[in-house]
């Protein structure tokens, strides 16, 4: 084990499997030479050539669209688009064309890319650099999207997209590049599809991704001082997500919290209390409560950003909601 | 050209019109589900740049290439059925029209957000690249497609990276309703290619042979490794719009009466005495009585195999049914 940030476990991951598979390169805008906005792919340009790593016009549509028929003739790109917000720019390429590619030519063509993004605020971004973007993309079937908490899932979630061989979009939460934690050397993966129990509890299940599993964690443990135990579950793939960990959870504390950075309307945070109330209603002692960013743009300026981002203390103000008997609100 | 290429070539613009007509009537009676668009006055273009695409090469066709597909090599009657919605078509009746796929000829499948594709063939193309191959990226469009983002986007990219891409622009003078030049800095879209510092002609997309030649070219060029060519067939669409027919009576006469490339090429053939016309009426008789075989088969197919709507979502996982 090696203590390294997120941008270097990504960078590691990439190296493992560029070193691992002629097939695989990455194409991006100022991925190259200097590596990166955010200095994931740092150092990769030098090492593997400028046929490996490959400098783009600020075309989004035509990186992804060359991203998806390159994977159709069995090659493994990962592309960057340097902020989630400027998928909205290629958005029918990840949802007309990378999505639909397997389905509707009846399982003869795979779309096996990776599509990383920085996405996330909470550091003055502004409206067009910050946003939550899971929401767009959690009605696209065909699409899987994951999002690391830790730099050992970064790693061992970006070698495992970049090996699946369906479209993945890698969402990277810009408030984490810089959270260092213990990362193995090498090569290997975690699985998609597969929530993790961040912390176990017995009174309440908060599920939450990216930050807000930090966020959780930081409430968890505040609670503790209390004698309220709370389970956290990182969701790490948003779509299809981990139903089963989350229900098992849920069915054990009787109590949940989503929390989500995204706004709330019609977004992740929407899918995962649906799921929750459908299926663990027998269990359920509270109404599943959900912790979103509002809904509004992201402003520029910090204060006001901190308005809309939801925070630990929003966690916590909606875990002891769900503690106090339904019957007498 | 020789007389057995024309002869050849003759024979497939017979075989696509026969095919669209044949579509037609089945559409009229009900028989094929969806939306159509048809190839018919298009023949010429289309033949042309199916002789000289390789089962290696990738090709993504336009809403109207049901008979270049076939010509590419796709048993005819896959196709048919895969248009009338049936288990034995090429996608197994989850494409249709607009999204029949074969990789085993070639045929990527046309995207039907128009223009989509465009951004899709620089990758085929770059795969084939970085792979060392000298097969080649051919993406049909029609004129409508210019005004999309990534039309322009990959003219620059694959003229930026020298990719393999064959730019197949059907210019039929409309994008449903509205003239290519209403709607367009210009009404000649090759000149927009040729701002992208790649070779780009104008072709008379209803002279099969002038488009032939053109194809060659352009595919020669490429092959050779020089990147990207250009190539628009100026040609003209039967077909109305859904609502009926919006353009000049005397335009419509023009391009039937004058401009038919079936008419042109079989003019052709006789004055230059290939053939004689028992010959061509056997030609017509033979590529009617195939037509008519494909739809008796797409007409007795079984209706799509009900797993189908849940498979293949993706790849490893089910979706629950």
């Amino acid at each position: 084990m090696k203590r390294m940030s997120t941008v270097q476990a990504l960078n590691d991951a990439l190296d493992v499997a560029m070193a691992a598979d002629e097939r695989v390169f990455l194409l991006g805008e100022d991925i190259g030479r200097m590596g990166g906005d955010f200095g994931v792919t740092r150092g990769l340009w030098q090492k593997y050539g400028e046929r490996r790593v490959r400098d783009t016009p600020l075309s989004e549509a035509a990186i992804i669209g060359a991203a998806v028929g390159a994977a159709m003739v069995g090659m493994r790109p990962v592309a960057e688009i340097m902020f989630a917000d400027f998928l909205a720019t290629c958005f029918d390429q990840v949802v007309n064309n990378a999505a639909k590619i397997h389905y509707m030519f009846d399982g003869q063509f795979k779309a096996p890319l990776v599509i990383r993004s920085a996405a996330g605020g909470g550091f003055g971004g502004g409206p067009h650099h910050s946003q939550s973007v899971e929401g767009w993309f959690m009605n696209v079937p065909g699409l899987v999207i994951v999002a690391p908490s830790t730099p050992y899932d970064a790693k061992g979630l970006l070698i495992a997209s970049i090996e699946d061989e369906n479209p993945v979009l890698f969402l990277e939460h810009k408030a984490l590049y810089r959270l260092r934690g213990e990362v193995a050397e090498g090569r290997y993966t975690v699985p998609l599809r597969s929530a993790h129990v961040a912390r176990q509890g017995q009174d309440v299940t908060v599920v939450a991704n990216t930050r807000m599993t930090h966020e959780a964690l930081a409430a968890a443990e505040a609670l503790a001082q209390e004698g309220i135990s709370v389970e956290v579950i990182d969701l790490r793939t948003l779509r299809p997500w981990d139903e089963d960990t989350v229900l098992d959870s849920v069915a054990k504390t009787g109590r949940a919290v989503v929390a989500n950075e995204a706004p709330k309307i019609g977004g992740l945070a929407a899918d995962v209390s649906a799921v929750i109330s459908e299926q663990a209603f027998p269990w359920l002692k509270a109404p599943v409560r959900r912790v979103c960013g509002l809904d509004t743009p992201i402003p520029f300026s910090l204060p006001l950003e901190k308005i809309i981002l939801p925070d630990r203390a929003d966690i916590i103000a909606a875990i002891r909601h769900t503690l106090q008997p339904y019957d007498e609100p | 050209m020789d007389a057995q290429r024309l002869l050849d070539l003759y024979r497939d613009m017979c075989l696509i019109r026969s095919f669209e007509f044949g579509l037609e009537r089945e559409f009229k009676k009900g028989n094929v589900p969806g939306m159509l668009h048809t190839g018919v006055g298009q023949e010429a273009t289309q033949a042309a740049i199916a002789a000289h695409l390789r089962r290696s090469d990738a090709f993504f066709p336009d809403h109207r290439c049901h008979g270049l597909m076939v010509l590419a090599g796709t048993p005819g009657e896959k196709i048919m059925a895969e248009l009338f919605g049936k288990a034995t078509g090429v996608c197994s009746g989850k494409g249709g029209s607009l999204h029949s796929a074969d990789p085993s000829v070639g045929n990527f499948g046309n995207n039907a957000v128009e223009g989509s594709m465009m951004a899709t063939v620089l990758g085929v193309a770059l795969g084939f690249q970085m792979q060392g191959r000298d097969d080649l990226g051919a993406v049909i469009v029609g004129d409508g497609t210019a005004g999309r983002g990534e039309w322009h986007e990959s003219l620059n990219l694959a003229a930026t990276w020298k990719l393999p891409v064959l730019y197949c622009c059907v210019n039929n003078g409309y994008a449903i309703s509205t003239p290519v030049g209403a709607s367009h800095a210009t009404a000649d879209l090759y000149e927009f290619a040729l701002a992208y510092n790649m070779p780009a002609v104008q072709v008379d997309g209803n002279d099969v042979i002038a488009a032939d030649e053109a194809t060659a070219r352009a595919v020669a060029a490429i092959r050779s490794g020089n990147g990207p060519y250009f190539v628009e067939y100026k040609t003209w669409r039967w077909q109305g719009i859904f609502s009926g027919e919006f353009r000049p009576v005397e335009e419509q006469r023009y391009w039937k009466a004058e401009r038919d490339p079936i008419k042109l090429a079989r003019g052709r053939i006789e004055a230059e005495g290939l053939a004689t016309a028992a010959e061509l009426e056997a030609i017509q008789a033979g590529v009617d009585e195939t037509v008519e075989r494909w739809i008796a088969f797409a007409l007795e197919s079984p209706g799509p195999d009900p797993a189908k709507a849940t498979a293949d979502v993706y790849v490893g996982w089910e979706v629950a049914s």
